[in-house]
C-alpha cells in the first residue's frame, strides 16, 4: 500500500524547508528574506498548512521578539539616527533593518516549519527511514512530537493547580513568577520521564529493536512531482545564492 | 506438561529496597484458561506483569531469583522482542501505549519491528481488527477514541503479535461499563481461540469472566477467599 498518491512525499516537504530555512540563514538583506517569506507563506498555504494556528499560538512571543529589536537596535550605533537622546543614538536605521532581518528570518522558519506539519508523524518518520536514518532516532523524533501537547498541557494543568489555590501569578513580581515556575518545572519533567520510560516499556513488549531493520506496511514512494519539486527547489536555492554572493 | 507460561519460586525486590515486593510466587497457566489475580493497589501485580511479560529482568533491573518460562523456556535466556510475541501484555492507560497518527499504524508497529511482510503485516491487521471488532475504525487517530477503544486497540496491537499468552494489567480500571462489558467479550473470544489469559485487577466485578482467581497479598499469591 502507497501513502495517498496526489499528496506530496514528506521527503519532498523536507527538502523544500531544508532549501527555505538554509537561505533565511545565509541571507542577510532585507528586501530578499521579504521575497523568501512570501514565498514560504504561498507554499505553506498551497500545501495546506494552517499558519493562522501557528501564528495564534506563538503570538505569547511577540513581545520578546520587540524586545530583541530593540536590544539589537540599542547595540547598532551606526546609521541615521531615529531615536536620540542627548545625542546618543538609541535607535538608528540599520538597527531597526537589523531587528525587522531577524524578525522575518524567524517568520520564514516558523511558516516553513509549518510545511512539515501537513505530513503525519508516521509518514515523517517513514521519511527519515527511507532517508537511511536510523529508525531509533526516527521513532524518538515521532514519539517526541506526539508527546509535545501532553507536556504543554501538563505544565498548563500545573499553573492551573497553583490558580486554584489562590495565587493570582499574573499579578506577582518576575522573580515571584520564576520561583512558581521552578515549582512546577520539576514535578512536570519527573512526570514527563515516567511518561517517556512507560512508553519504551510498551515499546518493546511489542518487538521494537529486535532486528536492525524493520518493514514497513506503508511505504513512500517519490513520484514526479516530487523529483520535479526536490531538484527545483535546489536549483531556487543555488540560484538566489549565487545572485545574493555575487 | 509444558504450560504456556508458568512461574516458579519467583522472588523480586526493587533496586535499593531491602524487602521484597514479590515472594516465592509459583503459578501455571492453562491453555483456554482465564486466570484473573486479585490484590490491593501496591501489593506488586504491575511488579508480577512485568515479571510475566519479560520487562522484568530485560528493562527494569533488580533482584530477580526464580523462574519465568514460556512453555518450558526461561525468560531470562530470552530476548524481550522473542518473549513479545509468546506473551502480549496491555497496561493499564491507554495513552502510553498508543503512540501512532492511526489505529492501522499502531497494529502494524509489532509486525513491522518483526520484518514481515506488506501481506502478513495486512492480514494480522485484518485478524487484530476483526477479533477486537474495530474495523471500521481503521483509520482512525487512536487519540479520538474512548477510552474502551483505545484499550480494544491496545489489545489489537498486541494480538498482532500473535501471542499465546495475554496478559490484562489493570486494563479495566479507567473504562466505563459499556467499555468493560466489550472487553470481556473479547477476553472471553481469546479464550474461546485457544489463548492463555492472566488478568490483573482490583475492581472483583471484573472476575466474572475468569475460571481461577489467586490473591496477591504482602507479596505472596493464595487461593482468593472473596475479600480483599
Amino acid at each position: 500500500m502507497e501513502i495517498e498518491k496526489n499528496k506530496l512525499d514528506p521527503r519532498t516537504k523536507l527538502t523544500l524547508v531544508l532549501c527555505i530555512s538554509s537561505l533565511s540563514v545565509i541571507i542577510q538583506n532585507i528586501n530578499i528574506l521579504t521575497g523568501i517569506l512570501v514565498i514560504s507563506i504561498i507554499i505553506s498555504n498551497l500545501l495546506g498548512a494552517n499558519i493562522y494556528s501557528v501564528i495564534k499560538k506563538i503570538k505569547g512571543l511577540v513581545k520578546i521578539f520587540i524586545a530583541i529589536i530593540i536590544i539589537q537596535s540599542l547595540f547598532i550605533n551606526y546609521g541615521e539616527a531615529i531615536i536620540q537622546i542627548n545625542g546618543y543614538k538609541i535607535l538608528t536605521d540599520v538597527g531597526l533593518i537589523k531587528g525587522l532581518e531577524f524578525i522575518f528570518r524567524m517568520a520564514i522558519i516558523i511558516v516553513s516549519a509549518t510545511i512539515i506539519t501537513t505530513s503525519s508523524s508516521r509518514e515523517i518518520v517513514q521519511g527519515l527511514i527511507q532517508l537511511k536514518i536510523k529508525y531509533e532516532i526516527a521513532f524518538m523524533v515521532s514519539v517526541g512530537i506526539r508527546f509535545l501537547p501532553i507536556l504543554t498541557q501538563e505544565i498548563k494543568d500545573s499553573i492551573k493547580a497553583i490558580q486554584l489555590r489562590g495565587i493570582e501569578i499574573n499579578k506577582l513580581s518576575i522573580k515571584k513568577r520564576i520561583e512558581i515556575y521552578s515549582y512546577i518545572f520539576m514535578p512536570v519533567v519527573a512526570g514527563s520521564i515516567i511518561k517517556a520510560q512507560n512508553l519504551s516499556t510498551a515499546m518493546e513488549t511489542r518487538a521494537f529493536r529486535a532486528y536492525d531493520k524493520r518493514s514497513s506496511f506503508n511505504e513512500l514512494k517519490l513520484n514526479n512531482i516530487d523529483y520535479l519539486i526536490i531538484i527545483g527547489s535546489f536549483l531556487f536555492t543555488i540560484l538566489i545564492l549565487a545572485l545574493y554572493l555575487k | 506438561m509444558m504450560y504456556p507460561i508458568e512461574i516458579k519460586n519467583l522472588y523480586y525486590r526493587h533496586k535499593g529496597k531491602d524487602i521484597n515486593l514479590l515472594k516465592d510466587i509459583n503459578f501455571k497457566v492453562n491453555t483456554k484458561e482465564i486466570l484473573a489475580i486479585v490484590g490491593l493497589s501496591g501489593c506488586g501485580k504491575s511488579t508480577l506483569c512485568y515479571c510475566l511479560s519479560g520487562v522484568i529482568p530485560h528493562v527494569y533491573k533488580g533482584s530477580f531469583n526464580g523462574e519465568v518460562l514460556i512453555n518450558g523456556k526461561k525468560t531470562t535466556n530470552m530476548k524481550l522482542s522473542n518473549i513479545s510475541t509468546r506473551v502480549g501484555i496491555v497496561f493499564q492507560n491507554p495513552d502510553m501505549q498508543l503512540f501512532m497518527p492511526t489505529v492501522e499504524d499502531e497494529i502494524a508497529f509489532g509486525p513491522e519491528n518483526l520484518c514481515l511482510s506488506k501481506e502478513r503485516i495486512s492480514k494480522r491487521i485484518d485478524y487484530a481488527l476483526e477479533k477486537v471488532g474495530m474495523k471500521k475504525h481503521r483509520y482512525s487517530n487512536p487519540n479520538n477514541l474512548s477510552g474502551g477503544e483505545k484499550q480494544l486497540i491496545a489489545l489489537a496491537s498486541v494480538l498482532s503479535l500473535k501471542p499465546r499468552v495475554i496478559i490484562f494489567d489493570e486494563t479495566m480500571a479507567q473504562i466505563d461499563d459499556k467499555g468493560k462489558k466489550r472487553i470481556k467479550s473479547v477476553i472471553k473470544g481469546l479464550k474461546e481461540e485457544g489463548k492463555s489469559v492472566i488478568m490483573v485487577e482490583h475492581d472483583l466485578e471484573n472476575l466474572d469472566i475468569a475460571d481461577r482467581v489467586l490473591h496477591l497479598h504482602d507479596g505472596k499469591l493464595k487461593k482468593f477467599s472473596g475479600k480483599l
